[in-house]
Parts: structure tokens; C-alpha cells; sequence
């Protein structure tokens, strides 16, 4: 095989991949891409090594009478399913039946794993992991803007923003290749970081390049409230921009009237002073005041919270008080985190949606849809659970007593994990399809084996859709088999009505019929023409003559909302789901290191990845640790109400003395997910994984040492195996 | 049940807020009687105001359109009837209550200055109280015609309100009969650092000196004369001497009053169908004039009549003792224990750090390993650390002086070039400096060479610059072959 272009397995911002199968292996290179501009993290560059994970799961498992999970056949694996899947539907339902999709899936799997569940299973119990990372943004956009385009506006125009404030992203750690948008703002001194640590992003303000506010954890929301407040106060709206393009800003003002700086101060710990200046410069470079352009961005240390969704909205409350959205050059954006994080989260995964961003319970939207798949609409299920309420009901009485999961290693990600993963054991049949015998799949009854990113055709939306070509450059190895397989062969021994095409192409020309004349329209693409156009941004409808050109910015002639108009939001603090509390006294943070993506069952079997960032970390303040004894590399425990999690120390300053942060990419007795908080935003249904309280001590004392300088890795260029 | 409250001011207004979010069931009917024929705003900006640091039309407070309220602005009420539970309002109307809510607040205390006519509303020309928006409006008109101002007290709002005429262009003096500035939250130490540094903010304090008499002329301020008999010519005067409770209605209808309605913890008087909340009650530990304690006040009483709890933010509660001078180029906050009048308590360690010449000064008081009070004056930052530590009741370090300081700057060497030779110089692709360092001896000269060799700055590209620097050393090396000093770094050659 020769070339390939393709994009980077992990995040969503999708870098351009060049793979050149040899014989040796693939080849990795960057490709010149107006996102990543030729560049790679670690992550990117070493991504071939998992086509040659050792353990790669190559035929399907079955838990047998002894326990264990042995291997056999796939007309085996798939009657055994099918005939457990009737025969639970038959006795207790078609709701007795839940699936668990991911943001790592194309937008064919994403469609088609919607439409199997409502067509072939007939059960209104889907959602997937999107839920935890995209849905109070989705939200908040949706009732302010009237659409959910993480980015409405391509990626490069940050690029010639005077200002950017960046809340609760590090993108320097999770997407590397952005930092080169932030330049222009860096060079006017304009990045604002706010962030509880001194991340990498946040380093990225040193020398005179931005602010770093760094507020108490949970507190993001009033330092909007306070930005927002010194808007209003001293006169820097756009007064124009909000007369005509908006409505509602009287609710909001009136509440940003009581969010003062010196308030905002006491609660979240940022400086008035400062809170003052971020808001002057972002004022002078709104378009109102002659600036070159402001963004505010938003990512998911200010999402992931049980006030997720007014955080973002106070947000965009601040954006349109500024005049920013719907102007080039200026907007607000949610920095999109999984591969496929947008694309996934558009067609049919969530619990409320069919294709397109059509909502389950509306008529119209039912009646498209039904008559794509071909299907009576009063056969498809109305809502069902989103994902922590799904899966806290798993096993009990009136819950699903079997699940799929498609792209998601549960046992890992999901919040009070070790909840997660009682509720898991708890079910009759937990079927796992997966590239590696992930935590999850482990504890499976059944365990398929499938394809990945380079054994694969299909597409991924990038986080400011953009729709991209993945394409096969590799054979896979014999055994797997794609998805789109596994769902038809499935349907088709349910006897499920409908087509369910296995060529990726067709599946997606089937996704382009459902989203048509929805707000995320793909009706005007194929994949014929996304190779043909690399730039092809949604809305993108299908017309009788010329090709529409896609939609690069939206909002720049109005706001898909009834009257044209944004919204502002009111939107008030209540506090984070836990506070800290003289049982529970420090804060807890978690996140993401460079090296690694997600639940790490990739980047875990990628031995440059490993050795560069072996395990789990505690980041203490040097007081809190003296308060504790804890000595650089010393085990901490961390314990909150729901579990506790050990890991060396790393003593440093750039976290805030009250809180403690740790990594979330780790299993077992590393899996920080096992202390944090699975309360839940009253509007999307987002956990709370970025703040709870918890008490620290020290374990036992040190290891190694991971606070040493990172170890010298083997630099040459990893190259794969071609699999025989 | 019929819930009439009185007052539609900063409590009362957000009691309102508070009660109809949480009467799910709607219990009751509200109605709101106030005295101020504007909508509810924040009093506690009218020194941002007059500052010029604030627009009026953002000062407005949320109101909730419900139909279960009715708001009667601009109407006073005149009388209540407990017996028959009727309140009279002075359009004559009767308000039949359930159950009534005092929030009438407080109105700025006048002194007893000669000049100054106490028994009349009206004030001389050039003399103003900084209580309502109104007032805020006039002090602002006066600033235009004023050269000098004399701000008499200098508490929180007197230092807010000299800050706020200096940012207008007058000359200040704030008068204060105390020997400290803000002697409820400062003590001598802390309040002569602040005096150092007010005039640099454009104000003059006068301690130790009361104000004797307004000098008036034609009906128009000229000057202030202190007690030692000197004027200071001026031709505003701005009165910060504090506030009185306004209780006359409460007092009137038999209800207990000292400086305030006297109330229990919950908010409630004698009458079990009346409360007060807010700057017109005096509950067990006494009122702080401060808008957190009302606020709070407000939440309490709102779910004890609905039953209903609400989730809201812990530490916001217990801890609404904190005062941040709002003023430009004055940085004060204090928090618990502070003050000079302090009583003694053996439980506590006061730390303290006192640099007059700085401008700064900055006291902890430590107890049972919890911060529970402290004083800043020209702290920056480390004042909101400490609010954060208080508010939340974390653990203070073994060392509690580690509080007075900030902490000192990341030792890092983040955009600097690298030193040691394994060190990471590209932290994308995790690249060493002695990995360049090989691929230079490989034959790499520029970026590109090293990019293909070993991937630095390929990622974010931010380590560009610091591998031209690299390559930039070791190729003089590499082409003068003599060691340079130059080119040891942190004794790692290259």
C-alpha cells in the first residue's frame, strides 16, 4: 500500500497524519493541515505502535462456565448475543437492553450504533461517553446560540485574535499543535488562562504574553459573573451588537449586579484587580473597540461540573456582552476534547437525539428519520436515560440488565468508577466491543474484537466541524471486524426491519438522508466529495445545482434561534456538588498529561508513551504536604466519601495550596475516578468530575521518585509491523 | 398565606428572589412594599459610582416577575396592626399578612454638627450622605463644582467615598475621630500603614480630630471646623458616620428594638408571624452592616417558610465577616479576628508582617489550626488567598507564617533554554537536550534536520527558538573546536 492521508487517532483536534505502510511497519508523519500545520504531539507521532499491540484482540471472547473468557468463533460469539438479547427483550422489554456508544466512533458507527439501538434493539436506552465530556456545552449552545458547533468558526481565526480567554482547557497537555493559534494573542499579551493550576497552558501567559487567574476549583462560574459584572459596569459592551443581535441581557445584567469583583474575590480567590484588568483587555480587543478580535473558550475543567452548563452559558453571556459571536475574527467556542467528540455527539448516540441533532420527542423529527430507516415512526423509542443515570440503574430493578458498549472503557472514565463498576458486575450480560482487552472488556461477558483508526474508512468531525476522511492504509489483522459488521449481523439474527449497509461510504450517504433539514446537515456530503474537499465545515446541506460550500462560520448573519437572535441566559452560582469541609478539607482536580488519551488503553501500550509517563501522579503544594509530611514521591492517598486513590507525590507550587490534582488515565488502584463526584448538571446530565473534596495522607513512604526529570526516551521513529 | 415584606431594598428584594424559587408549591402570595420608587439596586456600588467606576444602570437588582407578587415601589409603609395583622401603606391601602417580613434597612446616621440642622430633611447646599442612589446622583453633581471635599468617618465607606471623590478630581481630607482608619478592622500598626499610603491616592486622613461644625454660608458649605477649632475650607462634605436602623414602624407596633429589631438566629422578633432581616435587625451577635450577613439572612428565612432547601455555596455562610475596601489604589481587606479593639483570647497566634515603607502590612490569626482572622493592607494577592483559606476553613500550613508571603515563583525553567543535559527541551515529543545534542553530532544543522531526527518542535513548536539556541552552541563549538565557557551549562557540556 502506498501513502495514506488520514488524521490522528486520539483527540478532537484531529491532526493531519500522513501513513506509509512498509515493510516493517507504518510510518508516521505530519501533514500540512491548516489545524496542526505538519505538526504531531508524542501521542500522534507514535500512534502506529497500537496497531501492534501485543494483546490485540483478535477473535472473540466468551466468559465460560469456569469464569474465564475464552476465545471462539464470531457465528458463536454473535448467535450467543443475539439469542441472550431476544430473549431479554422478550421477557422483561426492549429497555432491558441499554448501549454505551463513545466521542472515538466515526460519524458512520455513531449513526449506525443510534439507528441499531432504536430500529434493532428498539430501545430508548442509548448514550455514550460524550455525555462526560460535551454535553453542557451542547446544552448551553443550544439555549443561547440555537446551535452546538463546539467551534463555530475555523480553528485558524483564533489565530488573529488580539485576546483569548481559555477557561479550563489545557491544550498545551491534550492538543499540542493549537498552541500556534494562540500566538497572535500571545504576542499582544491577550491569552487569559484560567485554570486552578500553573498547567502548561497556563505558562503559555508567562513574560508578559496574558493572565493566569487562578480560582479556587468549582468557582469558575463567578469569575464569569465578575468578569461579565466589570463589562457592564464600566460601560465595555458592545451596546449595539446586543440591541440587535440579542435578547434577554436585562435578567442578566441584573444578576451580574450582584457578582461585584471584591465578591467574586471572596469566593473564588482571584484578585479583584485582576478580574478588573482581564476584563478591560478583553474589552479592548472586542471588535466594539477597535480591537483585533476576542475569543472565549471554553473546555471541560469548567464543563465537568454540576454547574456545567450555567458556567458555559455565563460564558457565552460574557462573549455576547462583548459583541463577539457571529463576527469573524471573535466568538466563543467549546474546545471539543474526543476524536470524534462533535460528530459523535450529532447523530443519534444521545439519549434524546436521532441524526442531524433531530430531538426524539419531536414529531417531525421522528417521521424524518422513520422513514429514512425505512421503519413505522411510533416504533422508535422516545428518551432514555443519560449516561450516569443509565448507568447507576444497570442491574436494578426496572433497569437494563444487559448492555453493549461501543468505544468506552467505563471501568476507567466514568465517575465513581468503582460504582460503575458494581453496576457492570451487576448485569446479566455485558457485551464489550473493543481494539484491546481494555478494563472494561476484561470484565466482559462478551468480548468482540474490531478495527481501528488505520484499519478503517469512514469520518470524524473535528472540534470546529470540519468533516475529515479517515481512511484505511493498513489490512487489519485476521479476526477483527468492523462495527458496521457486528451491527448488521447482529440485526440481522434479531430479524430487525431496514438496511444496514457494512461499506462506510454508504452508511454515511445514509446519515447525510437522516441529518437532512437538521441543524448539524450533512445532507451535501459524500465521502466522493470530502476527499475531493478537505474544508467542508457543517451546515451542509444538499441542493439541486451547485455544491453548497459548507459552513466555516456560523452565526454571521443571525442566530439559529426562533427570532434570529442570541440569548443570554441568566444564570446564578450554587456552589459545586461538594465543598470542601473540615472532614474533607482539600480540593480535587483532575486531568490530562500529554502522553496520554482518555482511559489510556491505548497510549498505555505505547512503550514511548509509557516510559515518558509511566503512571499516576499526586500534584501537592509544597504547604499542604509539609502539613502532611509528604516528601516528593512519598504514595498519598486521597480519599473522598465514595473511594480512595493512591500515587506518588509530586511536591510543586504550581498547584494551589488547597488542592491537589491528579491524571485520570489509569486503572485499578491508580484510577483516580474512583474519588470523583457523580452528581450531575440539572440541565445535560454532566458529572462532576472536575471538583469533590478529599482528605490527604500519606500512604507509605517513597517509591521512585517521579518529581526527577522524565527519562531519556528512544527518539527514532516508531514503526509498525505490518500485520500478516 | 399572605406574606407582606417591607422594604425592597438589597435583603428585601433578594429575600423575595429567594422565597419564590423555593415555594414550589405556592404557598404563598407576596406582596412588596417599598419605600424607593426605583427598582432594587446595589447600594454597596454607590461608592463605584461615585467613583465614576460604575454605571448606574447596572447597579439594578434582579427582580422576579411572578405572579404570585405584587410590588408597590415608591409607597411607604405607615403602621402595623399585629393584633388584626395589617399593614398600612401611605396611599391608605390595608395589607392583610400571614406572615410579615421586615427589611427596611438602615438610613445613613446625620451628626450632631453645628450647621448641620438634625430635626430638618433638608441639608446645606455641599452636604451629602452617601446611603441611597439618589445621593449617589447628587455627590456626583457636587463633584462638578467642588475642589475640595471633607469626608467625615473613616470606616469602609468613608475610605470607599474619599477614594471615589479623589478618582473625581477633588482634593480629600477624610476627617475621623478615632485614632485609627477603619477601627472595627484595623489596628494601630495596619491603620498607619494605610495612612501612609492614602495620600498618594490623593486624600489626606486627619485622625484623632472630630469635626466640630459645618460652616455654612448663603446655605452653602464653605468649610469644616474641627474640634481644635482649624477649618478646612471645603466645599463638600460627604457624612460616613455610620447608619441607624430605621425600627420606627417595628417600634411603633410594640416590637422589642435596641439598635435593631431584636431577632433570634432565625431571623425571627417576638411576634411568631413577624421577622426582620437585614440592616434593620439586630440579631444575637449583632448586625456588621454587611450585605453577606443579609443575604444570608434572606436564604435562611426563605427555606424555614418553604421548607425547602436549596443547594448553595458552603463557606458562603459563617464567614460573611469579610471587608474588602473598595478603592482605587488602596488595597485593605480584613477578615474574623482584626482590629485594635479586639478582646485577648489565649487561643490565638497573631502573626504578623509590617513593612510601613512598602506600604504593606499583614497580619494571620491562627486558632486550632484554622485561619480566623487577618488584616491586609497593601497585600495583593496573598489577601485573596487568605480569604479563600478563611472562608473555607482549610488547614493552615505547620509554619502559619508561610500565609504572610506568596508563594515565591515557580522555579522553573519554562521558555528559558534548558540546562542539564536531560533536561526536555521539546515537551511535546519529549525531547532531551542531549538527544539534540546527538542529533546535531548526527550531522542535524538546522530545525528541520533536528525535527527529523527527533520530532522537537513539531508539536506545539514553542521549543523552536530554543533549539536554534541549541544548535546555534554546539555548532560555534563543533566549528571553533575549543571548548567555550559559554557552551557549559549547569556543568553539563554539550
Amino acid at each position: 500500500m502506498s501513502t495514506v492521508s488520514t488524521h490522528c487517532p486520539y483527540c478532537a483536534l484531529q491532526c493531519a497524519q500522513a501513513l506509509t505502510p512498509g515493510p516493517t511497519g507504518v510510518e508516521v508523519t505530519g501533514r500540512q493541515f491548516p489545524t496542526n500545520r505538519g505538526g504531531l504531539c508524542q501521542k500522534g507521532w507514535t500512534s502506529a505502535s497500537v496497531l501492534r499491540a501485543p494483546d490485540r484482540l483478535t477473535a472473540p471472547l466468551v466468559r465460560g462456565v469456569d469464569g474465564e473468557l475464552a476465545e471462539t468463533t464470531w457465528e458463536v460469539a454473535l448467535d450467543l448475543v443475539a439469542e441472550r438479547l431476544r430473549a431479554m427483550r422478550a421477557e422483561h422489554g426492549a429497555d432491558a437492553v441499554a448501549v454505551f456508544g463513545g466521542g472515538g466512533l466515526t460519524n458512520e458507527k455513531a449513526y449506525q450504533l443510534g439507528k441499531f439501538a432504536r430500529v434493532a434493539l428498539g430501545t430508548a436506552n442509548i448514550d455514550y461517553n460524550g455525555r462526560f465530556c460535551m454535553s453542557s456545552a451542547a446544552a448551553a449552545a443550544n439555549r443561547s446560540l440555537g446551535i452546538d458547533r463546539g467551534l463555530p468558526f475555523p480553528l485558524t481565526d483564533v489565530g488573529g485574535a488580539q485576546a483569548v480567554l481559555l477557561l479550563g482547557s489545557n491544550l498545551a497537555e491534550t492538543m499540542p499543535p493549537a498552541v500556534a493559534h494562540l500566538a497572535g494573542a500571545r504576542a499582544a499579551g491577550g491569552l487569559v488562562v484560567v485554570d486552578p493550576r500553573v498547567s502548561a497552558t497556563a505558562s503559555l501567559t508567562d513574560d508578559g504574553q496574558g493572565l493566569h487567574l487562578q480560582p479556587v476549583p468549582g468557582t469558575d462560574l463567578c469569575v464569569l459573573l465578575g468578569l461579565l459584572h466589570v463589562v457592564l459596569a464600566e460601560g465595555l459592551d458592545d451596546t449595539a451588537y446586543v440591541s440587535e443581535r440579542t435578547t434577554g441581557v436585562d435578567d442578566t445584567r441584573r444578576l451580574a449586579a450582584t457578582w461585584w469583583p471584591e465578591r467574586v474575590e471572596q469566593v473564588s480567590g482571584v484578585p479583584a484587580a485582576l478580574l478588573r484588568e482581564t476584563a478591560r483587555l478583553l474589552a479592548a480587543a472586542s471588535p466594539a473597540r477597535g480591537g483585533s478580535g476576542a475569543y472565549v473558550l471554553t473546555g471541560r475543567g469548567v464543563e465537568q461540573s454540576s454547574q456545567g452548563t450555567a458556567t458555559v452559558n455565563a460564558a457565552i453571556n460574557l462573549a455576547l456582552a462583548l459583541g463577539l459571536p457571529g463576527r469573524v475574527g471573535s466568538g466563543w467556542g467549546a474546545v471539543t476534547g474526543q476524536g470524534n467528540g462533535q460528530g459523535g455527539r450529532e447523530h443519534g448516540q444521545k439519549s434524546d437525539q436521532l441524526p442531524g441533532y433531530r430531538m426524539v420527542d419531536d414529531p417531525g423529527a421522528r417521521a424524518h428519520v422513520a422513514g429514512v430507516w425505512g421503519v413505522d415512526p411510533a416504533t422508535l423509542p422516545g428518551k432514555g436515560r443519560p449516561a450516569v443515570e443509565l448507568l447507576d440503574s444497570l442491574g436494578r430493578e426496572g433497569g437494563p440488565r444487559a448492555l453493549l458498549v461501543h468505544g468506552a472503557n467505563l471501568r476507567v472514565s466514568a465517575p465513581n468508577a468503582r460504582h460503575v463498576a458494581a453496576r457492570l458486575d451487576a448485569l446479566d450480560l455485558l457485551v464489550v466491543c473493543d481494539v484491546v482487552p481494555s478494563e472494561t472488556a476484561l470484565r466482559a461477558d462478551v468480548v468482540l474484537p474490531v478495527l481501528q483508526w488505520a484499519e478503517e474508512e469512514g469520518t470524524m468531525t473535528s472540534l470546529e466541524g470540519r468533516v475529515l476522511r479517515r481512511r484505511k492504509a493498513i489490512d487489519p489483522p485476521p479476526g477483527p471486524r468492523s462495527e458496521l459488521e457486528v451491527w448488521r449481523e447482529l440485526a440481522a439474527r434479531l430479524e430487525a426491519p431496514g438496511t444496514w449497509d457494512t461499506d462506510a461510504a454508504l452508511v454515511f450517504d445514509e446519515l447525510a438522508r437522516a441529518s437532512a433539514g437538521g441543524r448539524a446537515d450533512y445532507g451535501g456530503l459524500s465521502h466522493a466529495r470530502l476527499d475531493a474537499e478537505p474544508d467542508l465545515f457543517w451546515p451542509c446541506p444538499a441542493t439541486d445545482g451547485t455544491p453548497h460550500p459548507g459552513t466555516p462560520r456560523l452565526f454571521l448573519d443571525g442566530f439559529p434561534t426562533p427570532d434570529g437572535r442570541a440569548r443570554f441566559v441568566p444564570v446564578d452560582d450554587r456552589g459545586p456538588a461538594e465543598d470542601v469541609r473540615a472532614g474533607a478539607p482539600a480540593h480535587l482536580v483532575t486531568g490530562r498529561v500529554l502522553q496520554h488519551y482518555q482511559s489510556g488503553a491505548q497510549t498505555r501500550r505505547v512503550d514511548e508513551l509509557v516510559a515518558a509517563s509511566p503512571g499516576a501522579f499526586v500534584e501537592i503544594h509544597p504547604r499542604l504536604a509539609d502539613l502532611h509530611g509528604i516528601g516528593a514521591g512519598d504514595l498519598v492517598r486521597l480519599t473522598s466519601v465514595r473511594g480512595s486513590v493512591a500515587a506518588p507525590a509530586r511536591v510543586t507550587d504550581r498547584v494551589r495550596p488547597d488542592t491537589v490534582f491528579m491524571p485520570f488515565h489509569w486503572p485499578g488502584e491508580e484510577s483516580v475516578n474512583a474519588v470523583t463526584n457523580d452528581a450531575t448538571d440539572p440541565v445535560s446530565g454532566m458529572p462532576e468530575f472536575k471538583v469533590c473534596a478529599v482528605t490527604v495522607s500519606r500512604a507509605e513512604a517513597r517509591r521512585d521518585c517521579p518529581g526527577a526529570p522524565v527519562p531519556t526516551v528512544n527518539v527514532t521513529v516508531t514503526t509498525a509491523e505490518v500485520p500478516a | 398565606m399572605r406574606l407582606v415584606v417591607i422594604g425592597n431594598g438589597m435583603v428585601g428584594s433578594r429575600f423575595v428572589e429567594d422565597l419564590l424559587a423555593r415555594d414550589t408549591a405556592g404557598k404563598y402570595d407576596v406582596t412588596v412594599v417599598g419605600a424607593e420608587g426605583c427598582e432594587p439596586y446595589n447600594r454597596v456600588l454607590l461608592s463605584e459610582v461615585v467613583a465614576g467606576r460604575h454605571d448606574l444602570a447596572s447597579l439594578t437588582l434582579p427582580t422576579p416577575d411572578h405572579p404570585r407578587l405584587t410590588v408597590l415601589r415608591g409607597t411607604t409603609a405607615t403602621g402595623i396592626d399585629r393584633e388584626d395583622r395589617i399593614v398600612t401603606t401611605d396611599d391608605g391601602t390595608r395589607h392583610r399578612y400571614d406572615q410579615l417580613v421586615l427589611a427596611t434597612g438602615a438610613s445613613a446616621r446625620i451628626p450632631p454638627l453645628a450647621g448641620l440642622d438634625t430635626g430638618s430633611d433638608h441639608l446645606p447646599l455641599g452636604v451629602h450622605a452617601l446611603r441611597t442612589i439618589d445621593d449617589a446622583r447628587e455627590v456626583v453633581a457636587a463633584t462638578l463644582n467642588a475642589r475640595r471635599a471633607v469626608v467625615l468617618g473613616a470606616g469602609v465607606l468613608g475610605i470607599e467615598a474619599a477614594s471615589g471623590l479623589a478618582q473625581r478630581g477633588c482634593a480629600v481630607t477624610v476627617v475621623h475621630p478615632m485614632e485609627a482608619l477603619m477601627e472595627r478592622q484595623l489596628d494601630g500598626a495596619a491603620s498607619r500603614v494605610l495612612a501612609a499610603v492614602m495620600p498618594r491616592a490623593g486624600i489626606e486622613p486627619r485622625t484623632g480630630t472630630g469635626a466640630e461644625a459645618a460652616i455654612v454660608a448663603d446655605g452653602r458649605l464653605t468649610g469644616i471646623r474641627l474640634t481644635g477649632g482649624e477649618v478646612v475650607e471645603s466645599e463638600l462634605l460627604l457624612l460616613a458616620t455610620g447608619t441607624v436602623a430605621n425600627t420606627s414602624i417595628a417600634s411603633a407596633s410594640g416590637l422589642p428594638c435596641e439598635r435593631g429589631v431584636l431577632v433570634d438566629d432565625a431571623s425571627a422578633t417576638e411576634d411568631p408571624r413577624v421577622f426582620a432581616i437585614g440592616d434593620c435587625a439586630q440579631p444575637p451577635d449583632g448586625a456588621m452592616g454587611l450585605v453577606a450577613q443579609g443575604w444570608e439572612q434572606a436564604r435562611a428565612l426563605a427555606e424555614r417558610l418553604t421548607g425547602a432547601t436549596g443547594r448553595r455555596r458552603v463557606g458562603a455562610s459563617g464567614s460573611n465577616d469579610v471587608v474588602r475596601v473598595k478603592a482605587k489604589g488602596l488595597d485593605v481587606v480584613t477578615m474574623g479576628v482584626c482590629g485594635g479593639m479586639r478582646p485577648d483570647d489565649p487561643t490565638h497566634r497573631a502573626l504578623s508582617l509590617s513593612d510601613p515603607a512598602a506600604g504593606r502590612h499583614v497580619e494571620v490569626v491562627v486558632a486550632d489550626g484554622r485561619l480566623v482572622g487577618a488584616t491586609c493592607v497593601g497585600a495583593g494577592p496573598v489577601a485573596a488567598d487568605l480569604v479563600a483559606a478563611y472562608t473555607r476553613g482549610t488547614q493552615v500550613p505547620s509554619d502559619p507564617a508561610h500565609l504572610l508571603l506568596p508563594a515565591l515563583a515557580p522555579a522553573s525553567t519554562d521558555g528559558a533554554v534548558p540546562s542539564g543535559g536531560d533536561t526536555t527541551v521539546c515537551r511535546c515529543n519529549g525531547v532531551t537536550r542531549d538527544e539534540i545534542a546527538h542529533a546535531h553530532a548526527d550531522g542535524a544543522r538546522d530545525v528541520h534536520d533536528v525535527a527529523r531526527a527527533t520530532r522537537a518542535t513539531t508539536g506545539c513548536g514553542g521549543c523552536t527558538q530554543d533549539v536554534c539556541d541549541l544548535l546555534e552552541r554546539l555548532g560555534a563549538r563543533s566549528g571553533t573546536g575549543s571548548p567555550d565557557r559559554d557552551l557549559t551549562v549547569a556543568g553539563s557540556p554539550v
